[in-house]
């Protein structure tokens, strides 16, 4: 996982030039420049989408925003690592069809099977070959009372080693899924079988915790759902949904292949340029008049940070990662990193159709500008007919959560003394083409957004691998970085950790950190304290920000704590914990 | 790690409370054994050796506003500032408007100010166009104040206004601006890698 192999290049290439005078003159400067690395293709950059010579699989340019032109020197450039698609070469017909998820409702004690296998989906009308497990959509939601262990007989049957994350459960360190850590990569055609304990109420996700970036991105994700026995554990609601947002980067030839031995996109991980909700373009859901739905709200794509909004209807925040907030709150939109959970409810009190939409400010680099973007997520159709009961009277009252709050009570003593472990975060760039590192040295003094919305850059994303890009943890007090940094805690321990998102680096980002087997508070970020805390095992940490999380280690074993951008996970951005008891 | 943080209980319940209190939020004394610790802690404050104590974390430097003096003013040529900008509250961490603005907190403090019987320095945000303004107030007596936008480009002004009057826009001399870090962010057209790249292509 964490190996910096060094690239497999192999690549011969054409030289194909058509054009003169001053311009080229310098963009020929810039391609010496850049190949130092004999990574080059010197080709026109529309020849990146040439038709593949042969039978082998080609890299192919990622689509890109028109208004952001190439930048000069890359229109030929290519990553360092060879294409990959898992199922290249096969035929769409010779697998069976996705269907939409179902709900397994499970009791403490029973056993089910969970199979991930090659599916055929359809995306806005195209089919696609692509992961799922048990042949659905997402994977089926696995729900459970609190409490319950359920042994999940699993088989990988896709032709890539794996393993299966249990996101956020507090669950035996033998069943967390962390390949050469807490077990051994499932073979293609080998079994593992796991004890998930729902140990927390909440909604949690499960998904492989190798290559995420290619399998989780082709469709390997589920939600877990642990029910409480209190009825009233939420408000009134008159139906529940669950949301599971991605993104894929498609374009006209089908999925963009992700590199072989590291993961492409590197810096800003992988943006998709088609928004999936529960894995379809349209999501569409039909409601009554006066409806409360809660929804459960999950993120599971590879980088992209959602800003959900409901059209305007009253969103009242409710839960997030592990339980309930210790009061609710109006909030506007849902704002929602990579691999955080959110639980909302929404009253939807007129007939008509209602947007489900991602509305961030973007960026656009070359004209130096944010400008509004908006992607369709999907819709809520409300019918004249009233919900019954009338629940608009509960909607509007924001309940205190005492159970929340008394249990975060007993942690209060440590909110305000010094951290146990600092970390900063930070970044280490290789041999790049050097347009890119000049571009990047050109940005640095002078604006890096705290959140990346979208992929500002993408040919230089793009060609960022995980063996240029290497991302940091660093332990302030040792200097050790990612996988030599050993931590170790006994059950029992409250773990205050400081993180610091270092802005003075070639290209600062946002990271979703999140930890293992454990769940923690944050406490404040950037001097503003949280008067309204819930238990989170995810978390973002924006740009040039400071934020104080209180971990209450209670589970045994060995853990990780890491980016969620699965590119920055596999450019190095973990480190290990042991949690003796 | 336990221990550790036992033996400091109480000086730890003080410090929330007064981090608390400077932020102006209301820290009521819990009860049961963190009462108890409460209890003990005004009781051995003097005692408490502090210098273990946690700074709480900041706003982020990178962000931060540098105020200049435009050095027209008299009694206030040599003043300077600094305006910190943080997310403000937000159950997400980050806060954001549902048009994906950040709303951020601004934190003002002007220093080199004397005091003035000809107006009231007054801090004003204002777009880059200069087409949109926002009044925040008079600087408090430490040349302090806070204020919240949720522009993601935006100037900072203090001005000289002749009275305490919520004017729309500024009317007096401006004192001091600074601009947000956002606002170094510029067209590349024309410039560095795409020095070759026609400006009134994109409209500049």
């Amino acid at each position: 996982m964490n190996s910096r192999r060094a690239a497999a290049w192999g690549l011969v290439v054409a030289l194909i030039t058509g054009s003169g005078g001053a311009a080229v003159s310098q963009q020929d400067e810039a391609v010496k420049g850049a190949s130092h690395q004999g990574k080059i293709l010197q080709q026109q950059h529309m020849m990146h989408g040439m038709a593949p010579v042969g039978d082998g699989l080609v890299w192919r340019m990622p689509p890109m925003d028109p208004n952001m032109p190439m930048m000069p020197g890359l229109e030929a450039s290519l990553p360092s690592v060879m294409p990959f698609i898992p199922m290249y070469g096969k035929d769409v017909a010779d697998f069976p069809a996705a269907t939409p998820r179902q709900v397994m409702e499970l009791v403490d004690g029973d056993q089910i099977e969970l199979t991930a296998s090659i599916v055929r989906r359809e995306i806005s009308g195209r089919e696609y070959l692509m992961f799922g497990y048990n042949g659905q959509y997402p994977g089926p939601l696995l729900k459970a009372p609190t409490g319950a262990t359920v042994t999940v007989l699993f088989r990988n049957e896709i032709p890539m080693p794996t393993t299966v994350h249990w996101h956020g459960l507090r669950l035996d360190n033998r069943f967390d899924g962390v390949p050469e850590m807490t077990q051994n990569p499932i073979l293609t055609g080998e079994t593992f079988r796991y004890e998930v304990y729902f140990a927390d109420t909440g909604v949690f996700w499960y998904h492989p915790h190798m290559r995420e970036d290619i399998q989780q991105d082709l469709g390997l994700y589920g939600n877990l759902l642990a029910v409480s026995s209190d009825p009233d554990y939420y408000g009134e609601a008159h139906q529940e949904e669950f949301l599971i947002l991605d993104d894929i980067l498609l374009d006209e030839q089908g999925i963009i292949p992700w590199g072989e031995t590291q993961p492409t996109h590197a810096l800003m991980g992988r943006f998709g340029n088609a928004m999936l909700v529960n894995g379809t373009t349209d999501y569409f859901l039909e409601v009554l008049r006066g409806a409360v739905v809660r929804f459960y709200v999950t993120n599971v794509a590879n980088s992209r940070t959602f800003n959900v909004t409901f059209g305007g209807a009253p969103i009242k925040i409710v839960a997030s990662d592990v339980g309930k907030f210790e009061r609710e709150e109006w909030v506007t939109s849902v704002p929602i990193a990579p691999a955080e959970r959110y639980v909302v409810e929404v009253l939807f009190d007129e007939p008509g159709d209602v947007p489900i939409e991602n509305t961030v400010q973007a960026i656009n680099h070359f004209r130096g500008e944010f400008y509004p973007h908006v992607d369709h997520l999907g819709m809520v159709r409300v019918a004249d007919d009233a919900a019954e009961p009338d629940l608009s009277a509960a909607f509007v009252n924001l309940r205190e959560n005492l159970d929340v709050q008394n249990d975060i009570e007993t942690f209060r003593s440590h909110f305000g003394r010094a951290p146990d472990h600092e970390l900063e975060l930070s970044l280490e760039v290789g041999e790049l083409p050097l347009p890119i590192i000049l571009s990047m040295e050109f940005e640095r003094g002078l604006y890096s957004p705290p959140m990346e919305w979208n992929e500002t850059m993408p040919m230089m994303n793009w060609l960022a691998t995980g063996n240029e890009i290497r991302w940091i943890l660093r332990d302030r007090a040792t200097g050790l970085e990612n996988m030599d940094i050993q931590w170790s805690f006994e059950v029992g321990d409250v773990v205050k950790i400081r993180i610091f998102n270092n802005p003075e680096t070639l290209h600062p980002m946002n990271h979703p950190i999140h930890i293992h087997g454990q769940r923690y508070l944050v406490l404040d970020m950037d001097g503003v304290p949280n008067p309204n805390m819930v238990w989170k095992d995810t978390a973002i940490v924006p740009v040039a920000s400071t934020m104080d999380l209180l971990v209450d280690i209670t589970n045994p074993g060995d853990w990780m704590l890491h980016c969620h951008i699965a590119e920055h996970l596999h450019a190095g951005m973990m480190l290990a914990f042991r949690v003796d008891g | 790690m336990v221990s550790r943080h036992r033996r400091h209980l109480v000086a730890e319940s003080l410090l929330a409370a007064a981090l608390f209190s400077t932020l102006g939020l209301t820290v009521l004394p819990p009860g049961g054994a963190i009462g108890a610790a409460w209890a003990e802690a005004f009781a051995v404050t003097a005692a408490c050796d502090m210098g273990w104590m946690v700074t709480p974390t900041s706003p982020p430097a990178y962000y931060a506003i540098e105020l200049v003096s435009t050095r027209r003013v008299p009694g206030a040529r040599n003043a300077s500032g600094v305006g910190d900008v943080s997310f403000a509250r937000s159950p997400f961490g980050i806060a954001v408007t549902p048009t994906g603005e950040y709303i951020y907190n601004v934190d003002l403090q002007v220093q080199g100010l004397n005091a003035q019987s000809r107006g009231v320095y007054t801090a004003w945000l204002t777009t880059s166009a200069l087409d949109q303004v926002k009044r925040l107030g008079g600087l408090d007596v430490g040349g302090a104040i806070r204020g919240q936008t949720t522009w993601n480009k935006f100037l900072v002004v203090i001005t000289l206004e002749p009275d305490e009057e919520a004017r729309q826009r500024w009317s007096g001399p401006i004192v001091a601006r600074g601009m947000s870090r956002s606002g170094r962010m510029h067209t590349m057209a024309g410039h560095g890698p795409f020095q070759l790249e026609p400006c009134t292509t994109y409209g500049y």
